[in-house]
């Protein structure tokens, strides 16, 4: 044990001497013996019909052991989202399915078609190129606002419209916020792009199955910021594993920024095919692969209004959002744009008269979930840009009304 | 499949390569030092670092087959052998120059490779030579530090950030 100084000290730490000398423990320095790699084979479109699948040449090239497509896992449960979210009328949002493998449809750009398994890595991804995949492609959406318009294409055929949810918060305190905005002295108004981004943790995702017959246990390693729920989640509601049976092993982790919090589909592909081929099976993701199988952050779009009255005091906010959920609901998503942001909305302002609504949109792109502070840079993002802009259209100093309106 | 030999860490090391198979694979698969990373297998990220024949090489970079007869130097081969860290290696724990350990094996090379070359580099020139080699937890302040401090120079100037 490090001597620890206390409050002002500085405190060695106890990791940083097996990452300094090539000792730390990561996903991929993890091998199991007999371990076969799976390669995924990923759309290279971002919406379409998968017609057909021809996997004959690449079953017969050297080292393959079987290739996995969306047929196996019919009986198998999707990737759950683990928040769900009311909207405004009291209703809960829109969910869609998100298989382990792409059922009969791809619906962005990464979104995996087959899995290879061989005995080596090269074997696996050489294998991939012998594999024809037919798609008819569809028209993709990717603006939100276009996605939301009548006759848009739809990313899910049996949801009612590409709409996740329409939230607002609070519902109740709606009619205040608009009044307060009608008798304002001056109203601001500002409308904001919060980019999407891909979170590029230096460490690729990697993911191990392994499976014991004797007792009818599966372990699975994987580069992870939360294996209880990685546990919870792939045991209960994608794979059928009682908890006792289930063990998720996060070792050192190469950094996550969030990204890695989520259960992903490669995570129950190895534990499923582990068990299918009485083999423990490896994937380590590519740092392309990254960029569209990861989860991506943020993408918002933001109007945002800032009411004031004749002695520059804040007397409402009033915000509408679109928040981009991608192709598929991952593990948070919808919490990120509601509870971790439109309850943030305050910041650090005593301002009376609060209404927020976010829309949540289903498109064509590799799906989002928390990055980095998830909502609530975001929310701090607009709520500091139209005070700036207020002070500018009011002619005073920016930091002299952030003071005035300051909780104290 | 040939057959490939080498020195690493001042051992003889040999095993059997196809022509495609990486330095950093043969490396990690075959030897099991892992201590060398790959970040973003493009030659980016710098993870991958190591010395060979006293040159910084990314190992993502280079054919195993390329390596015959070289000397492989690779962060396991850095602290002494009573596991006494190498200037570099305690500069970087003294000075927070890491947090999650995935950049920094390939940091410790390309320190070590700089100070080979120029033994007391500038701030900048200690910024220009990592333009190689990428960290998302830093923000890099902290390297530049330990790398400044590991050559001697006094880095008490410079603010904690």
């Amino acid at each position: 044990m490090p001597k620890d100084g206390g409050i002002g000290h500085a405190t060695p730490r106890r990791e940083d001497v097996r990452f300094l000398t090539g000792a730390g423990n990561y996903t991929d320095d993890i091998n199991v013996t007999g371990q076969a790699y799976v390669h995924f084979l990923r759309s290279n479109v971002a919406h379409g019909n998968i017609t057909s699948i021809d996997t004959a040449s690449a079953e017969a090239m050297p080292g393959v052991l079987r290739i996995f497509t969306g047929k196996d896992f019919e009986g198998v449960g999707g990737l759950p989202c683990g928040w769900q979210v009311t909207d405004k009328h009291g209703q809960p949002m829109q969910e869609p399915a998100h298989p382990v493998l792409a059922q009969g449809k791809v619906r962005h750009v990464g979104d995996p078609i087959c899995a290879i398994v061989a005995e080596s890595l090269a074997q696996a991804r050489d294998a991939a190129e012998a594999i024809e995949v037919e798609i008819d492609e569809l028209p993709a959406v990717m603006d939100m606002k276009a996605a939301l318009a009548e006759g848009a294409t739809k990313v899910h055929d049996d949801l009612n419209s590409n709409l996740c949810y329409d939230w607002g918060f609070v519902e109740e305190n709606k009619g205040a916020v608009d009044e307060a905005i009608k008798n304002a002295a001056h109203v601001t108004t500002l409308e904001l792009v919060n980019n999407r981004l891909v979170a590029n943790p230096m460490e690729p995702r990697v993911a191990v199955g392994e499976y014991k017959r004797a007792n009818d246990e599966s372990t699975l390693y994987t580069t992870s910021q939360n294996p209880h729920v990685i546990r919870l989640l792939m045991g209960a509601f994608v794979l059928g594993i009682p908890e006792h049976k289930l063990r998720v092993v996060a070792p050192d982790v190469g950094g996550g920024f969030g990204s890695k919090i989520y259960h992903y589909a490669e995570e129950a592909f190895v534990t499923f095919a582990a068990k299918a081929l009485n083999r423990p099976v490896k994937w380590t993701s590519s740092r392309s692969e990254a960029f569209i199988s990861d989860a991506h952050g943020r993408d918002h779009v933001t109007k945002i209004e800032l009411a004031l009255d004749a002695d520059n005091n804040f007397t409402a906010i009033r915000t509408e959002t679109y928040a981009n959920m991608g192709a598929y609901l991952s593990t948070f998503a919808p919490s990120i744009p509601t509870w971790l942001h439109g309850t943030l909305m305050a910041g650090n302002y005593k301002t009376p008269n609060i209404y927020v609504n976010v829309k949540a949109v289903f498109t064509n792109t590799v799906p989002v979930d928390a990055y980095r502070g998830a909502g609530r840079p975001e929310a701090t993002f607009q709520l500091e840009r139209v005070i700036d802009k207020a002070a500018r259209e009011l002619g005073v100093d920016p930091i002299a009304l952030r003071r005035q309106n300051f909780v104290h | 499949m040939s057959q490939v030999s080498m020195t690493v860490n001042g051992k003889p090391a040999s095993g059997a390569v196809e022509g495609r198979t990486l330095l950093v694979e043969f490396l990690r698969d075959t030897l099991h030092l892992t201590g060398t990373h790959v970040g973003c297998d493009t030659s980016q990220c710098g993870a991958c670092v190591v010395h060979v024949n006293g040159k910084a090489v990314k190992a993502c970079t280079m054919f195993a087959a390329e390596a015959e007869g070289a000397e492989v130097l690779t962060i396991e081969g850095m602290a002494a052998a009573d596991g006494t860290l190498s200037p570099i290696q305690q500069a970087f724990q003294d000075h927070h120059g890491l947090q999650c350990g995935f950049c920094t094996p390939g940091m410790v090379m390309s320190a070590a490779a700089l100070l080979e070359e120029n033994p007391k580099p500038s701030e900048a020139e200690i910024r220009d030579y990592l333009e190689g080699n990428i960290c998302r937890c830093t923000g890099y302040h902290n390297i530049v530090k330990a790398i400044m401090a590991a050559s001697g120079q006094d880095v008490s100037k410079i603010a904690a950030e």
